[in-house]
């Protein structure tokens, strides 16, 4: 068995055990530890230059195989994964074992669908992760059942159907460029060399694809289950499907349908439709987000406009900007886990996410407004923080000379930036205000935010020392990736 | 002289009264008799059939055979389907179809 | 010993149980069940020795081909699991039947599936109509009196007259479709009615009637629309062994005669391959879209499992009207007997967690599944599994049986039939998913802790590991059937 299949399955291992008994808080850190720490084994391996791959046909015909393997992307994915599920496990407090279960499973399944290299296996994990988020939602998701409940179905439909439309999208990519013989990526990347679809079909089947993958990034205008999601998630759920999950949608675009549909995505229509969408990400989404006036939703809303700037970077194609794409994936996901777990612990003692009955925290937590800092500076983009890198190079890969001249005049494409520029803008505005509102200013009356003991903020400290290295050392990510995307990129 | 045709339409009569016997009696004995005409109807096709599908001028067999278990499981049918119409008709006191109205939905 | 005196050992001592429960009066009152059981099992393990020769009087009425074999076995292994599920009931049975004491008994309901399980496996094999309309009235019979059984009970009653009009009504239809064949044809075998629907001395308009008669006969047995209407009232009235068994093992049966007879009627050079494949098409769709559709509403669990079956007999359907498909290599009796493969390990688990929780005084409403993850997380994880299943989820059984469907659908261009069923499909998440969204929620305060005995827990392990196998690796399964079909086109 190899390492990768070893570090997918052993999340579903644990939460199976504490399915049928077994002492779940034990299980669930030592899962996640011992993740932590075989993720970085595997990082180490892939970094001395070791091919992680492994196949097991598990159907012949049509041929369907376990496969796994790890490039550079998979492995900053797979970084995320296991650092944020530390982070979310951590969380968990005198809850159910059911929120251990789900927590490894969401963990398990994102594992799974970042390591499978087997389209049919790469959206089964998906799926495996997507239906715990979803029953914790509606078992234990904030808000009175009626709500919660209706939350659940909502996020339920959105993502079922965006589903769906994936696997039409899929089965499209395997009918025309695999002619139904496999579901396995390497080989349909190299017969989509070979068979060299016309354009205009590669544009429609990219556009699926888009919809698809899209509706789970909560691309504008799928976006609307997001906000109240994350507002009603258990914290560790909000974590994990905020941090890691999410990111699947993004991961599968650049890593299938990029490689496979390179004319389609090229096309005008399918470009403009989709900086129209990206556009509304960022701005409709921003002014949405400034008029929050908790922290949930704010959070929940700010994930979604966040999400603008990686479709920005996507839709550039240039080798830098989807350099600059992975690494912001990697520093929201962290950014955002972070986020939310300070929100939980403030919802937790105090009860309360509005901002109008908060204030002043700062002076009994010290330790959570620091930590509130480091999520709230690092998601503006900050320099030094590891989200800066990443939207500078996506700003700048839309001006690469590859996505077309500026002497005949601004494209499209340049004015989302400058769009996506105002969105800087509006996110500091509101995560600004945001930690004035909660940490500072005059104290609120009967509410005591007490600061987190001492063995809270290991993976507090985790997720901010992530951020501060990924920021002062981007290198370290872009190095993994580097020369992966050139050919997408011509 | 009586030609294939006629057994044919005799047979296709009988299974057309026995069905939309079926369809609108209430009384389910009467249901029941009408399914065994629609049984008979088989029967007497499968006969004729059989008659004027000559091999070396003697009738197909194999047709014949199957009427014999036909009329076998008809009156097995009989035997459990009368039980439990008289089981139906102790609880109920009646056998008209409309008072069997517990399942619906 | 060859695989039809198996059978005849069956039927031999399934007579010899009743025997022994009427001329012994003495006997205690779970020696049947078990006797039942071990004979099944026993079966279940000769089958696996069984040779596949048949004797020469036999032969052209009876053949063991591999696909045989793979019914054969599902039948026993159908059986077994729905005797397992019947011990489970048993306190229900007993207390509609007024054998509650310990010197009662209610044996037959333990024999009598033995002996629709030798019709069953009879049917596996049937090369002729003749042979083909014996066992499946065996089934049918025995099934009368089965789904009738808890006789004192109004509903069991009432499902028991439904199924009887409407059975007897489709072996009429039946019987007359095969009278109609017979006449067009010249012959009872299946491979002579696939040698002459292609002569051109071959009445198509008489071919047409006794290929619809025939289809609307079995439609009736598989539940295909709109021949359905029998089943949610039967399966809801039934005691709930006999659902299980009536919805898998008479279901498979009705499939494996389905998949010979269409395969008779769409022989190279058909004059009627496309009605016959246009006429399974839509009443797949439709099918599917009914019982999908009407689901949505249903409250009562065991209701709601017969749309289910309904919806799962609709895309078998797709998959006999699509035929085999070279570009994916799949088969049609392939995928038809694959996704049977997939339908009985979560059928009957859902079956057998509703017999253990009703024994137990939890009705089969959706209500009543409130906090069973605190009262028992065995059951509300096998449920969850099993429902999961049902609906199809990636990395479970029912996925893999959904998909191979509409890639063979795909591969014939039906994008209109495959975006019909895709709606069911997804329909489906809506309602499978109510059960487990029940399950895992939060229940009353007076709920006490369930029980189930040892059997239960470990049939339904074995199950709930079935269908997490047939999921990730249904490779083993496949090469199991990729022998049958060389087999078939060898002998066809």
């Amino acid at each position: 068995m190899s390492l990768l299949e070893i570090i997918i399955l052993l999340p579903l291992l644990g939460a199976a055990l504490i399915g049928f008994g077994a002492p779940a808080r034990l299980v669930g850190r030592s899962v996640a530890l011992i993740n932590l720490l075989l993720g970085g084994a595997a990082l180490a391996l892939l970094q001395q230059g070791k091919t992680l791959a492994s196949s097991r046909v598990v159907l012949d015909t049509p041929k369907i195989a376990f496969s796994v393997g790890l490039d550079g992307l998979s492995a900053i994915m797979l970084l995320l994964t296991v650092l944020v599920t530390l982070a979310a496990i951590w969380q968990i407090i005198d809850k159910p074992a059911i929120y251990y279960t789900a927590s490894l499973l969401i963990s398990g399944g994102a594992l799974g669908a970042f390591l499978s290299t087997d389209l049919f296996f790469m959206y089964g994990f998906h799926e495996l992760a997507l239906i715990p988020t979803l029953l914790m939602i509606a078992i234990h998701g904030h808000g009175d059942a009626t709500t919660r409940r209706g939350i659940a179905w909502k996020i339920t439909v959105y993502l079922g159907v965006g589903s769906l439309i994936l696997l039409a999208g899929l089965a499209a990519l395997v009918i025309y460029i695999g002619q139904g013989a496999t579901f396995d990526l390497g080989y349909l990347t190299q017969a989509a060399a070979n068979v060299k679809l016309p354009a205009a079909t590669q544009g429609w089947i990219f556009f699926i694809l888009l919809i698809g993958f899209g509706t789970l990034v909560s691309l504008f205008p799928m976006h609307s289950w997001a906000a109240p999601a994350y507002a009603s998630a258990p914290t560790p759920v909000a974590m994990l499907h905020a941090g890691v999950l999410k990111k699947f949608g993004l991961y599968g675009l650049i890593k299938v349908a990029l490689p496979l549909l390179p004319l389609g995505a090229k096309l005008e229509w399918v470009q403009n439709a989709l900086l129209l969408m990206l556009v509304g990400n960022i701005i409709v989404i921003g002014l949405v987000t400034i008029h929050q006036d908790r922290l949930d939703t704010l959070l929940g809303n700010s994930s979604v406009m966040h999400m603008g700037y990686l479709f920005l970077g996507l839709a550039a194609g240039s080798q830098i900007a989807l350099n600059g794409v992975v690494l912001l994936m990697f520093a929201h996901g962290i950014s955002i886990a972070l986020l939310f777990a300070i929100c939980g612990k403030l919802r937790n003692q105090l009860g309360t996410l509005q901002f109008d009955k908060l204030g002043g925290l700062a002076a009994n937590a010290p330790f959570l407004s620091l930590m509130f800092a480091f999520g709230a500076f690092a998601s503006i983009g900050l320099p030094g923080l590891a989200n800066f890198a990443g939207e500078v190079m996506v700003f700048v890969g839309t001006f690469d000379p590859s996505v077309g001249s500026l002497t005949s005049g601004l494209k499209n494409i340049h004015w989302a930036t400058i769009f996506g520029l105002w969105g800087v803008v509006m996110s500091a505005v509101y995560m600004l205000r945001a930690y004035r509102k909660l940490f500072f200013g005059k104290p609120s009356s009967g509410l005591f935010m007490s600061d987190l003991v001492s063995s809270q903020r290991l993976p507090f400290v985790l997720l901010a020392v992530v951020l501060l290295v990924a920021g002062c050392y981007p290198g370290f990510l872009t190095g993994l990736i580097h020369g992966m995307f050139v050919t997408a990129a011509n | 002289m009586i030609t294939l045709n006629h057994y044919l339409v005799v047979a296709a009569m009988l299974f057309a009264i026995g069905l939309a016997g079926v369809v609108a009696r209430r009384n389910i004995l009467t249901i029941y008799m009408c399914l065994e005409m629609m049984l008979s109807a088989a029967n007497l096709t499968l006969v004729a059939f059989s008659r004027f599908h000559l091999h070396d001028g003697l009738p197909d067999y194999h047709a014949q055979a199957l009427v014999f278990f036909t009329i076998t499981v008809a009156a097995a049918e009989v035997a459990v389907g009368l039980a439990i119409i008289v089981a139906l008709y102790r609880a109920r006191q009646s056998v008209d179809v409309t008072t069997v109205t517990k399942l619906q939905g | 010993m060859s695989a039809h005196n198996i059978e005849i050992a069956l039927a031999v001592a399934a007579v010899a149980l009743l025997g022994l429960d009427a001329f012994v009066p003495t006997l205690k009152r779970d020696i049947i069940p078990k006797l039942s059981i071990g004979l099944v099992g026993l079966a279940l393990l000769a089958m696996f020795f069984a040779k596949g020769d048949t004797p020469a009087y036999l032969a052209s009425y009876y053949r063991i081909d591999s696909i045989a074999m793979f019914y054969k076995v599902f039948a026993l292994v159908a059986t077994l699991a729905a005797l397992i599920i019947a011990r489970e009931a048993d306190p229900v049975i007993a207390h509609f039947t007024g054998t509650e004491g310990p010197s009662t008994r209610i044996a037959e309901f333990y024999i009598l599936p033995l002996i629709v399980c030798v019709g069953l496996m009879w049917m596996a094999s049937a090369q002729d109509l003749i042979s083909v309309f014996v066992p499946l009235e065996l089934v049918t019979v025995t099934f009368y009196v089965l789904v009738a059984f808890a006789r004192r009970s109004a509903v069991s009653l009432e499902a028991g007259v439904k199924y009887l009009i409407l059975g007897a009504l489709s072996t009429g239809i039946l019987v007359y479709g095969i009278a109609w064949i017979y006449g067009a044809t010249g012959s009872m075998t299946f491979a002579g009615i696939a040698k002459a629907v292609g002569a051109a001395s071959t009445s198509k308009s008489a071919l047409i009637v006794g290929a619809a008669l025939l289809l609307a006969g079995l439609g009736f047995k598989v539940a295909a629309a709109p021949f359905h209407v029998w089943v949610p009232d039967v399966y809801q009235g039934a005691p709930t062994p006999v659902t299980a068994f009536l919805s898998v093992g008479s279901k498979a049966g009705a499939f494996i005669v389905l998949t010979r007879a269409v395969q008779a009627l769409t022989a190279t050079g058909s004059q009627i391959s496309g009605e016959v494949q246009t006429t399974l098409l839509w009443s797949g769709v439709i099918t599917i879209l009914f019982g999908s559709l009407a689901a949505i509403t249903q409250t009562q669990i065991k209701r709601l499992l017969g749309y289910s079956s309904i919806s799962h007999a609709g895309f078998i359907l797709l998959a006999l009207a699509a035929g085999d498909s070279a570009r994916f290599g799949i088969s049609s009796e392939g995928v038809v007997a694959f996704y049977l493969a997939t339908y009985l390990p979560m059928t009957m688990l859902g079956f057998l967690l509703l017999a253990v929780l009703r024994s137990q005084g939890v009705a089969e409403e959706l209500s009543q599944l409130q906090g069973l993850s605190k009262r028992s997380p065995g059951m509300a994880f096998a449920l969850a599994v099993a429902f999961a299943s049902l609906a199809g989820l990636p990395l479970t059984a029912g996925f893999i049986g959904k998909m191979l469907v509409f890639l063979a659908a795909v591969d014939k261009g039906w994008y209109g039939a495959v975006g019909l069923a895709v709606v069911g499909a997804a329909a489906g998440f809506y309602y499978y998913f109510r059960p487990i969204l029940a399950a895992y929620s939060a229940g009353k305060p007076e709920d006490t802790a369930l029980r189930w005995s040892l059997p239960a827990k470990a049939t339904a392990a074995v199950l709930v590991l079935a269908i997490v196998t047939l999921g990730v690796y249904p490779k083993a399964l496949q090469s199991a059937l990729k022998q049958n079909i060389v087999l078939t086109s060898a002998g066809k």
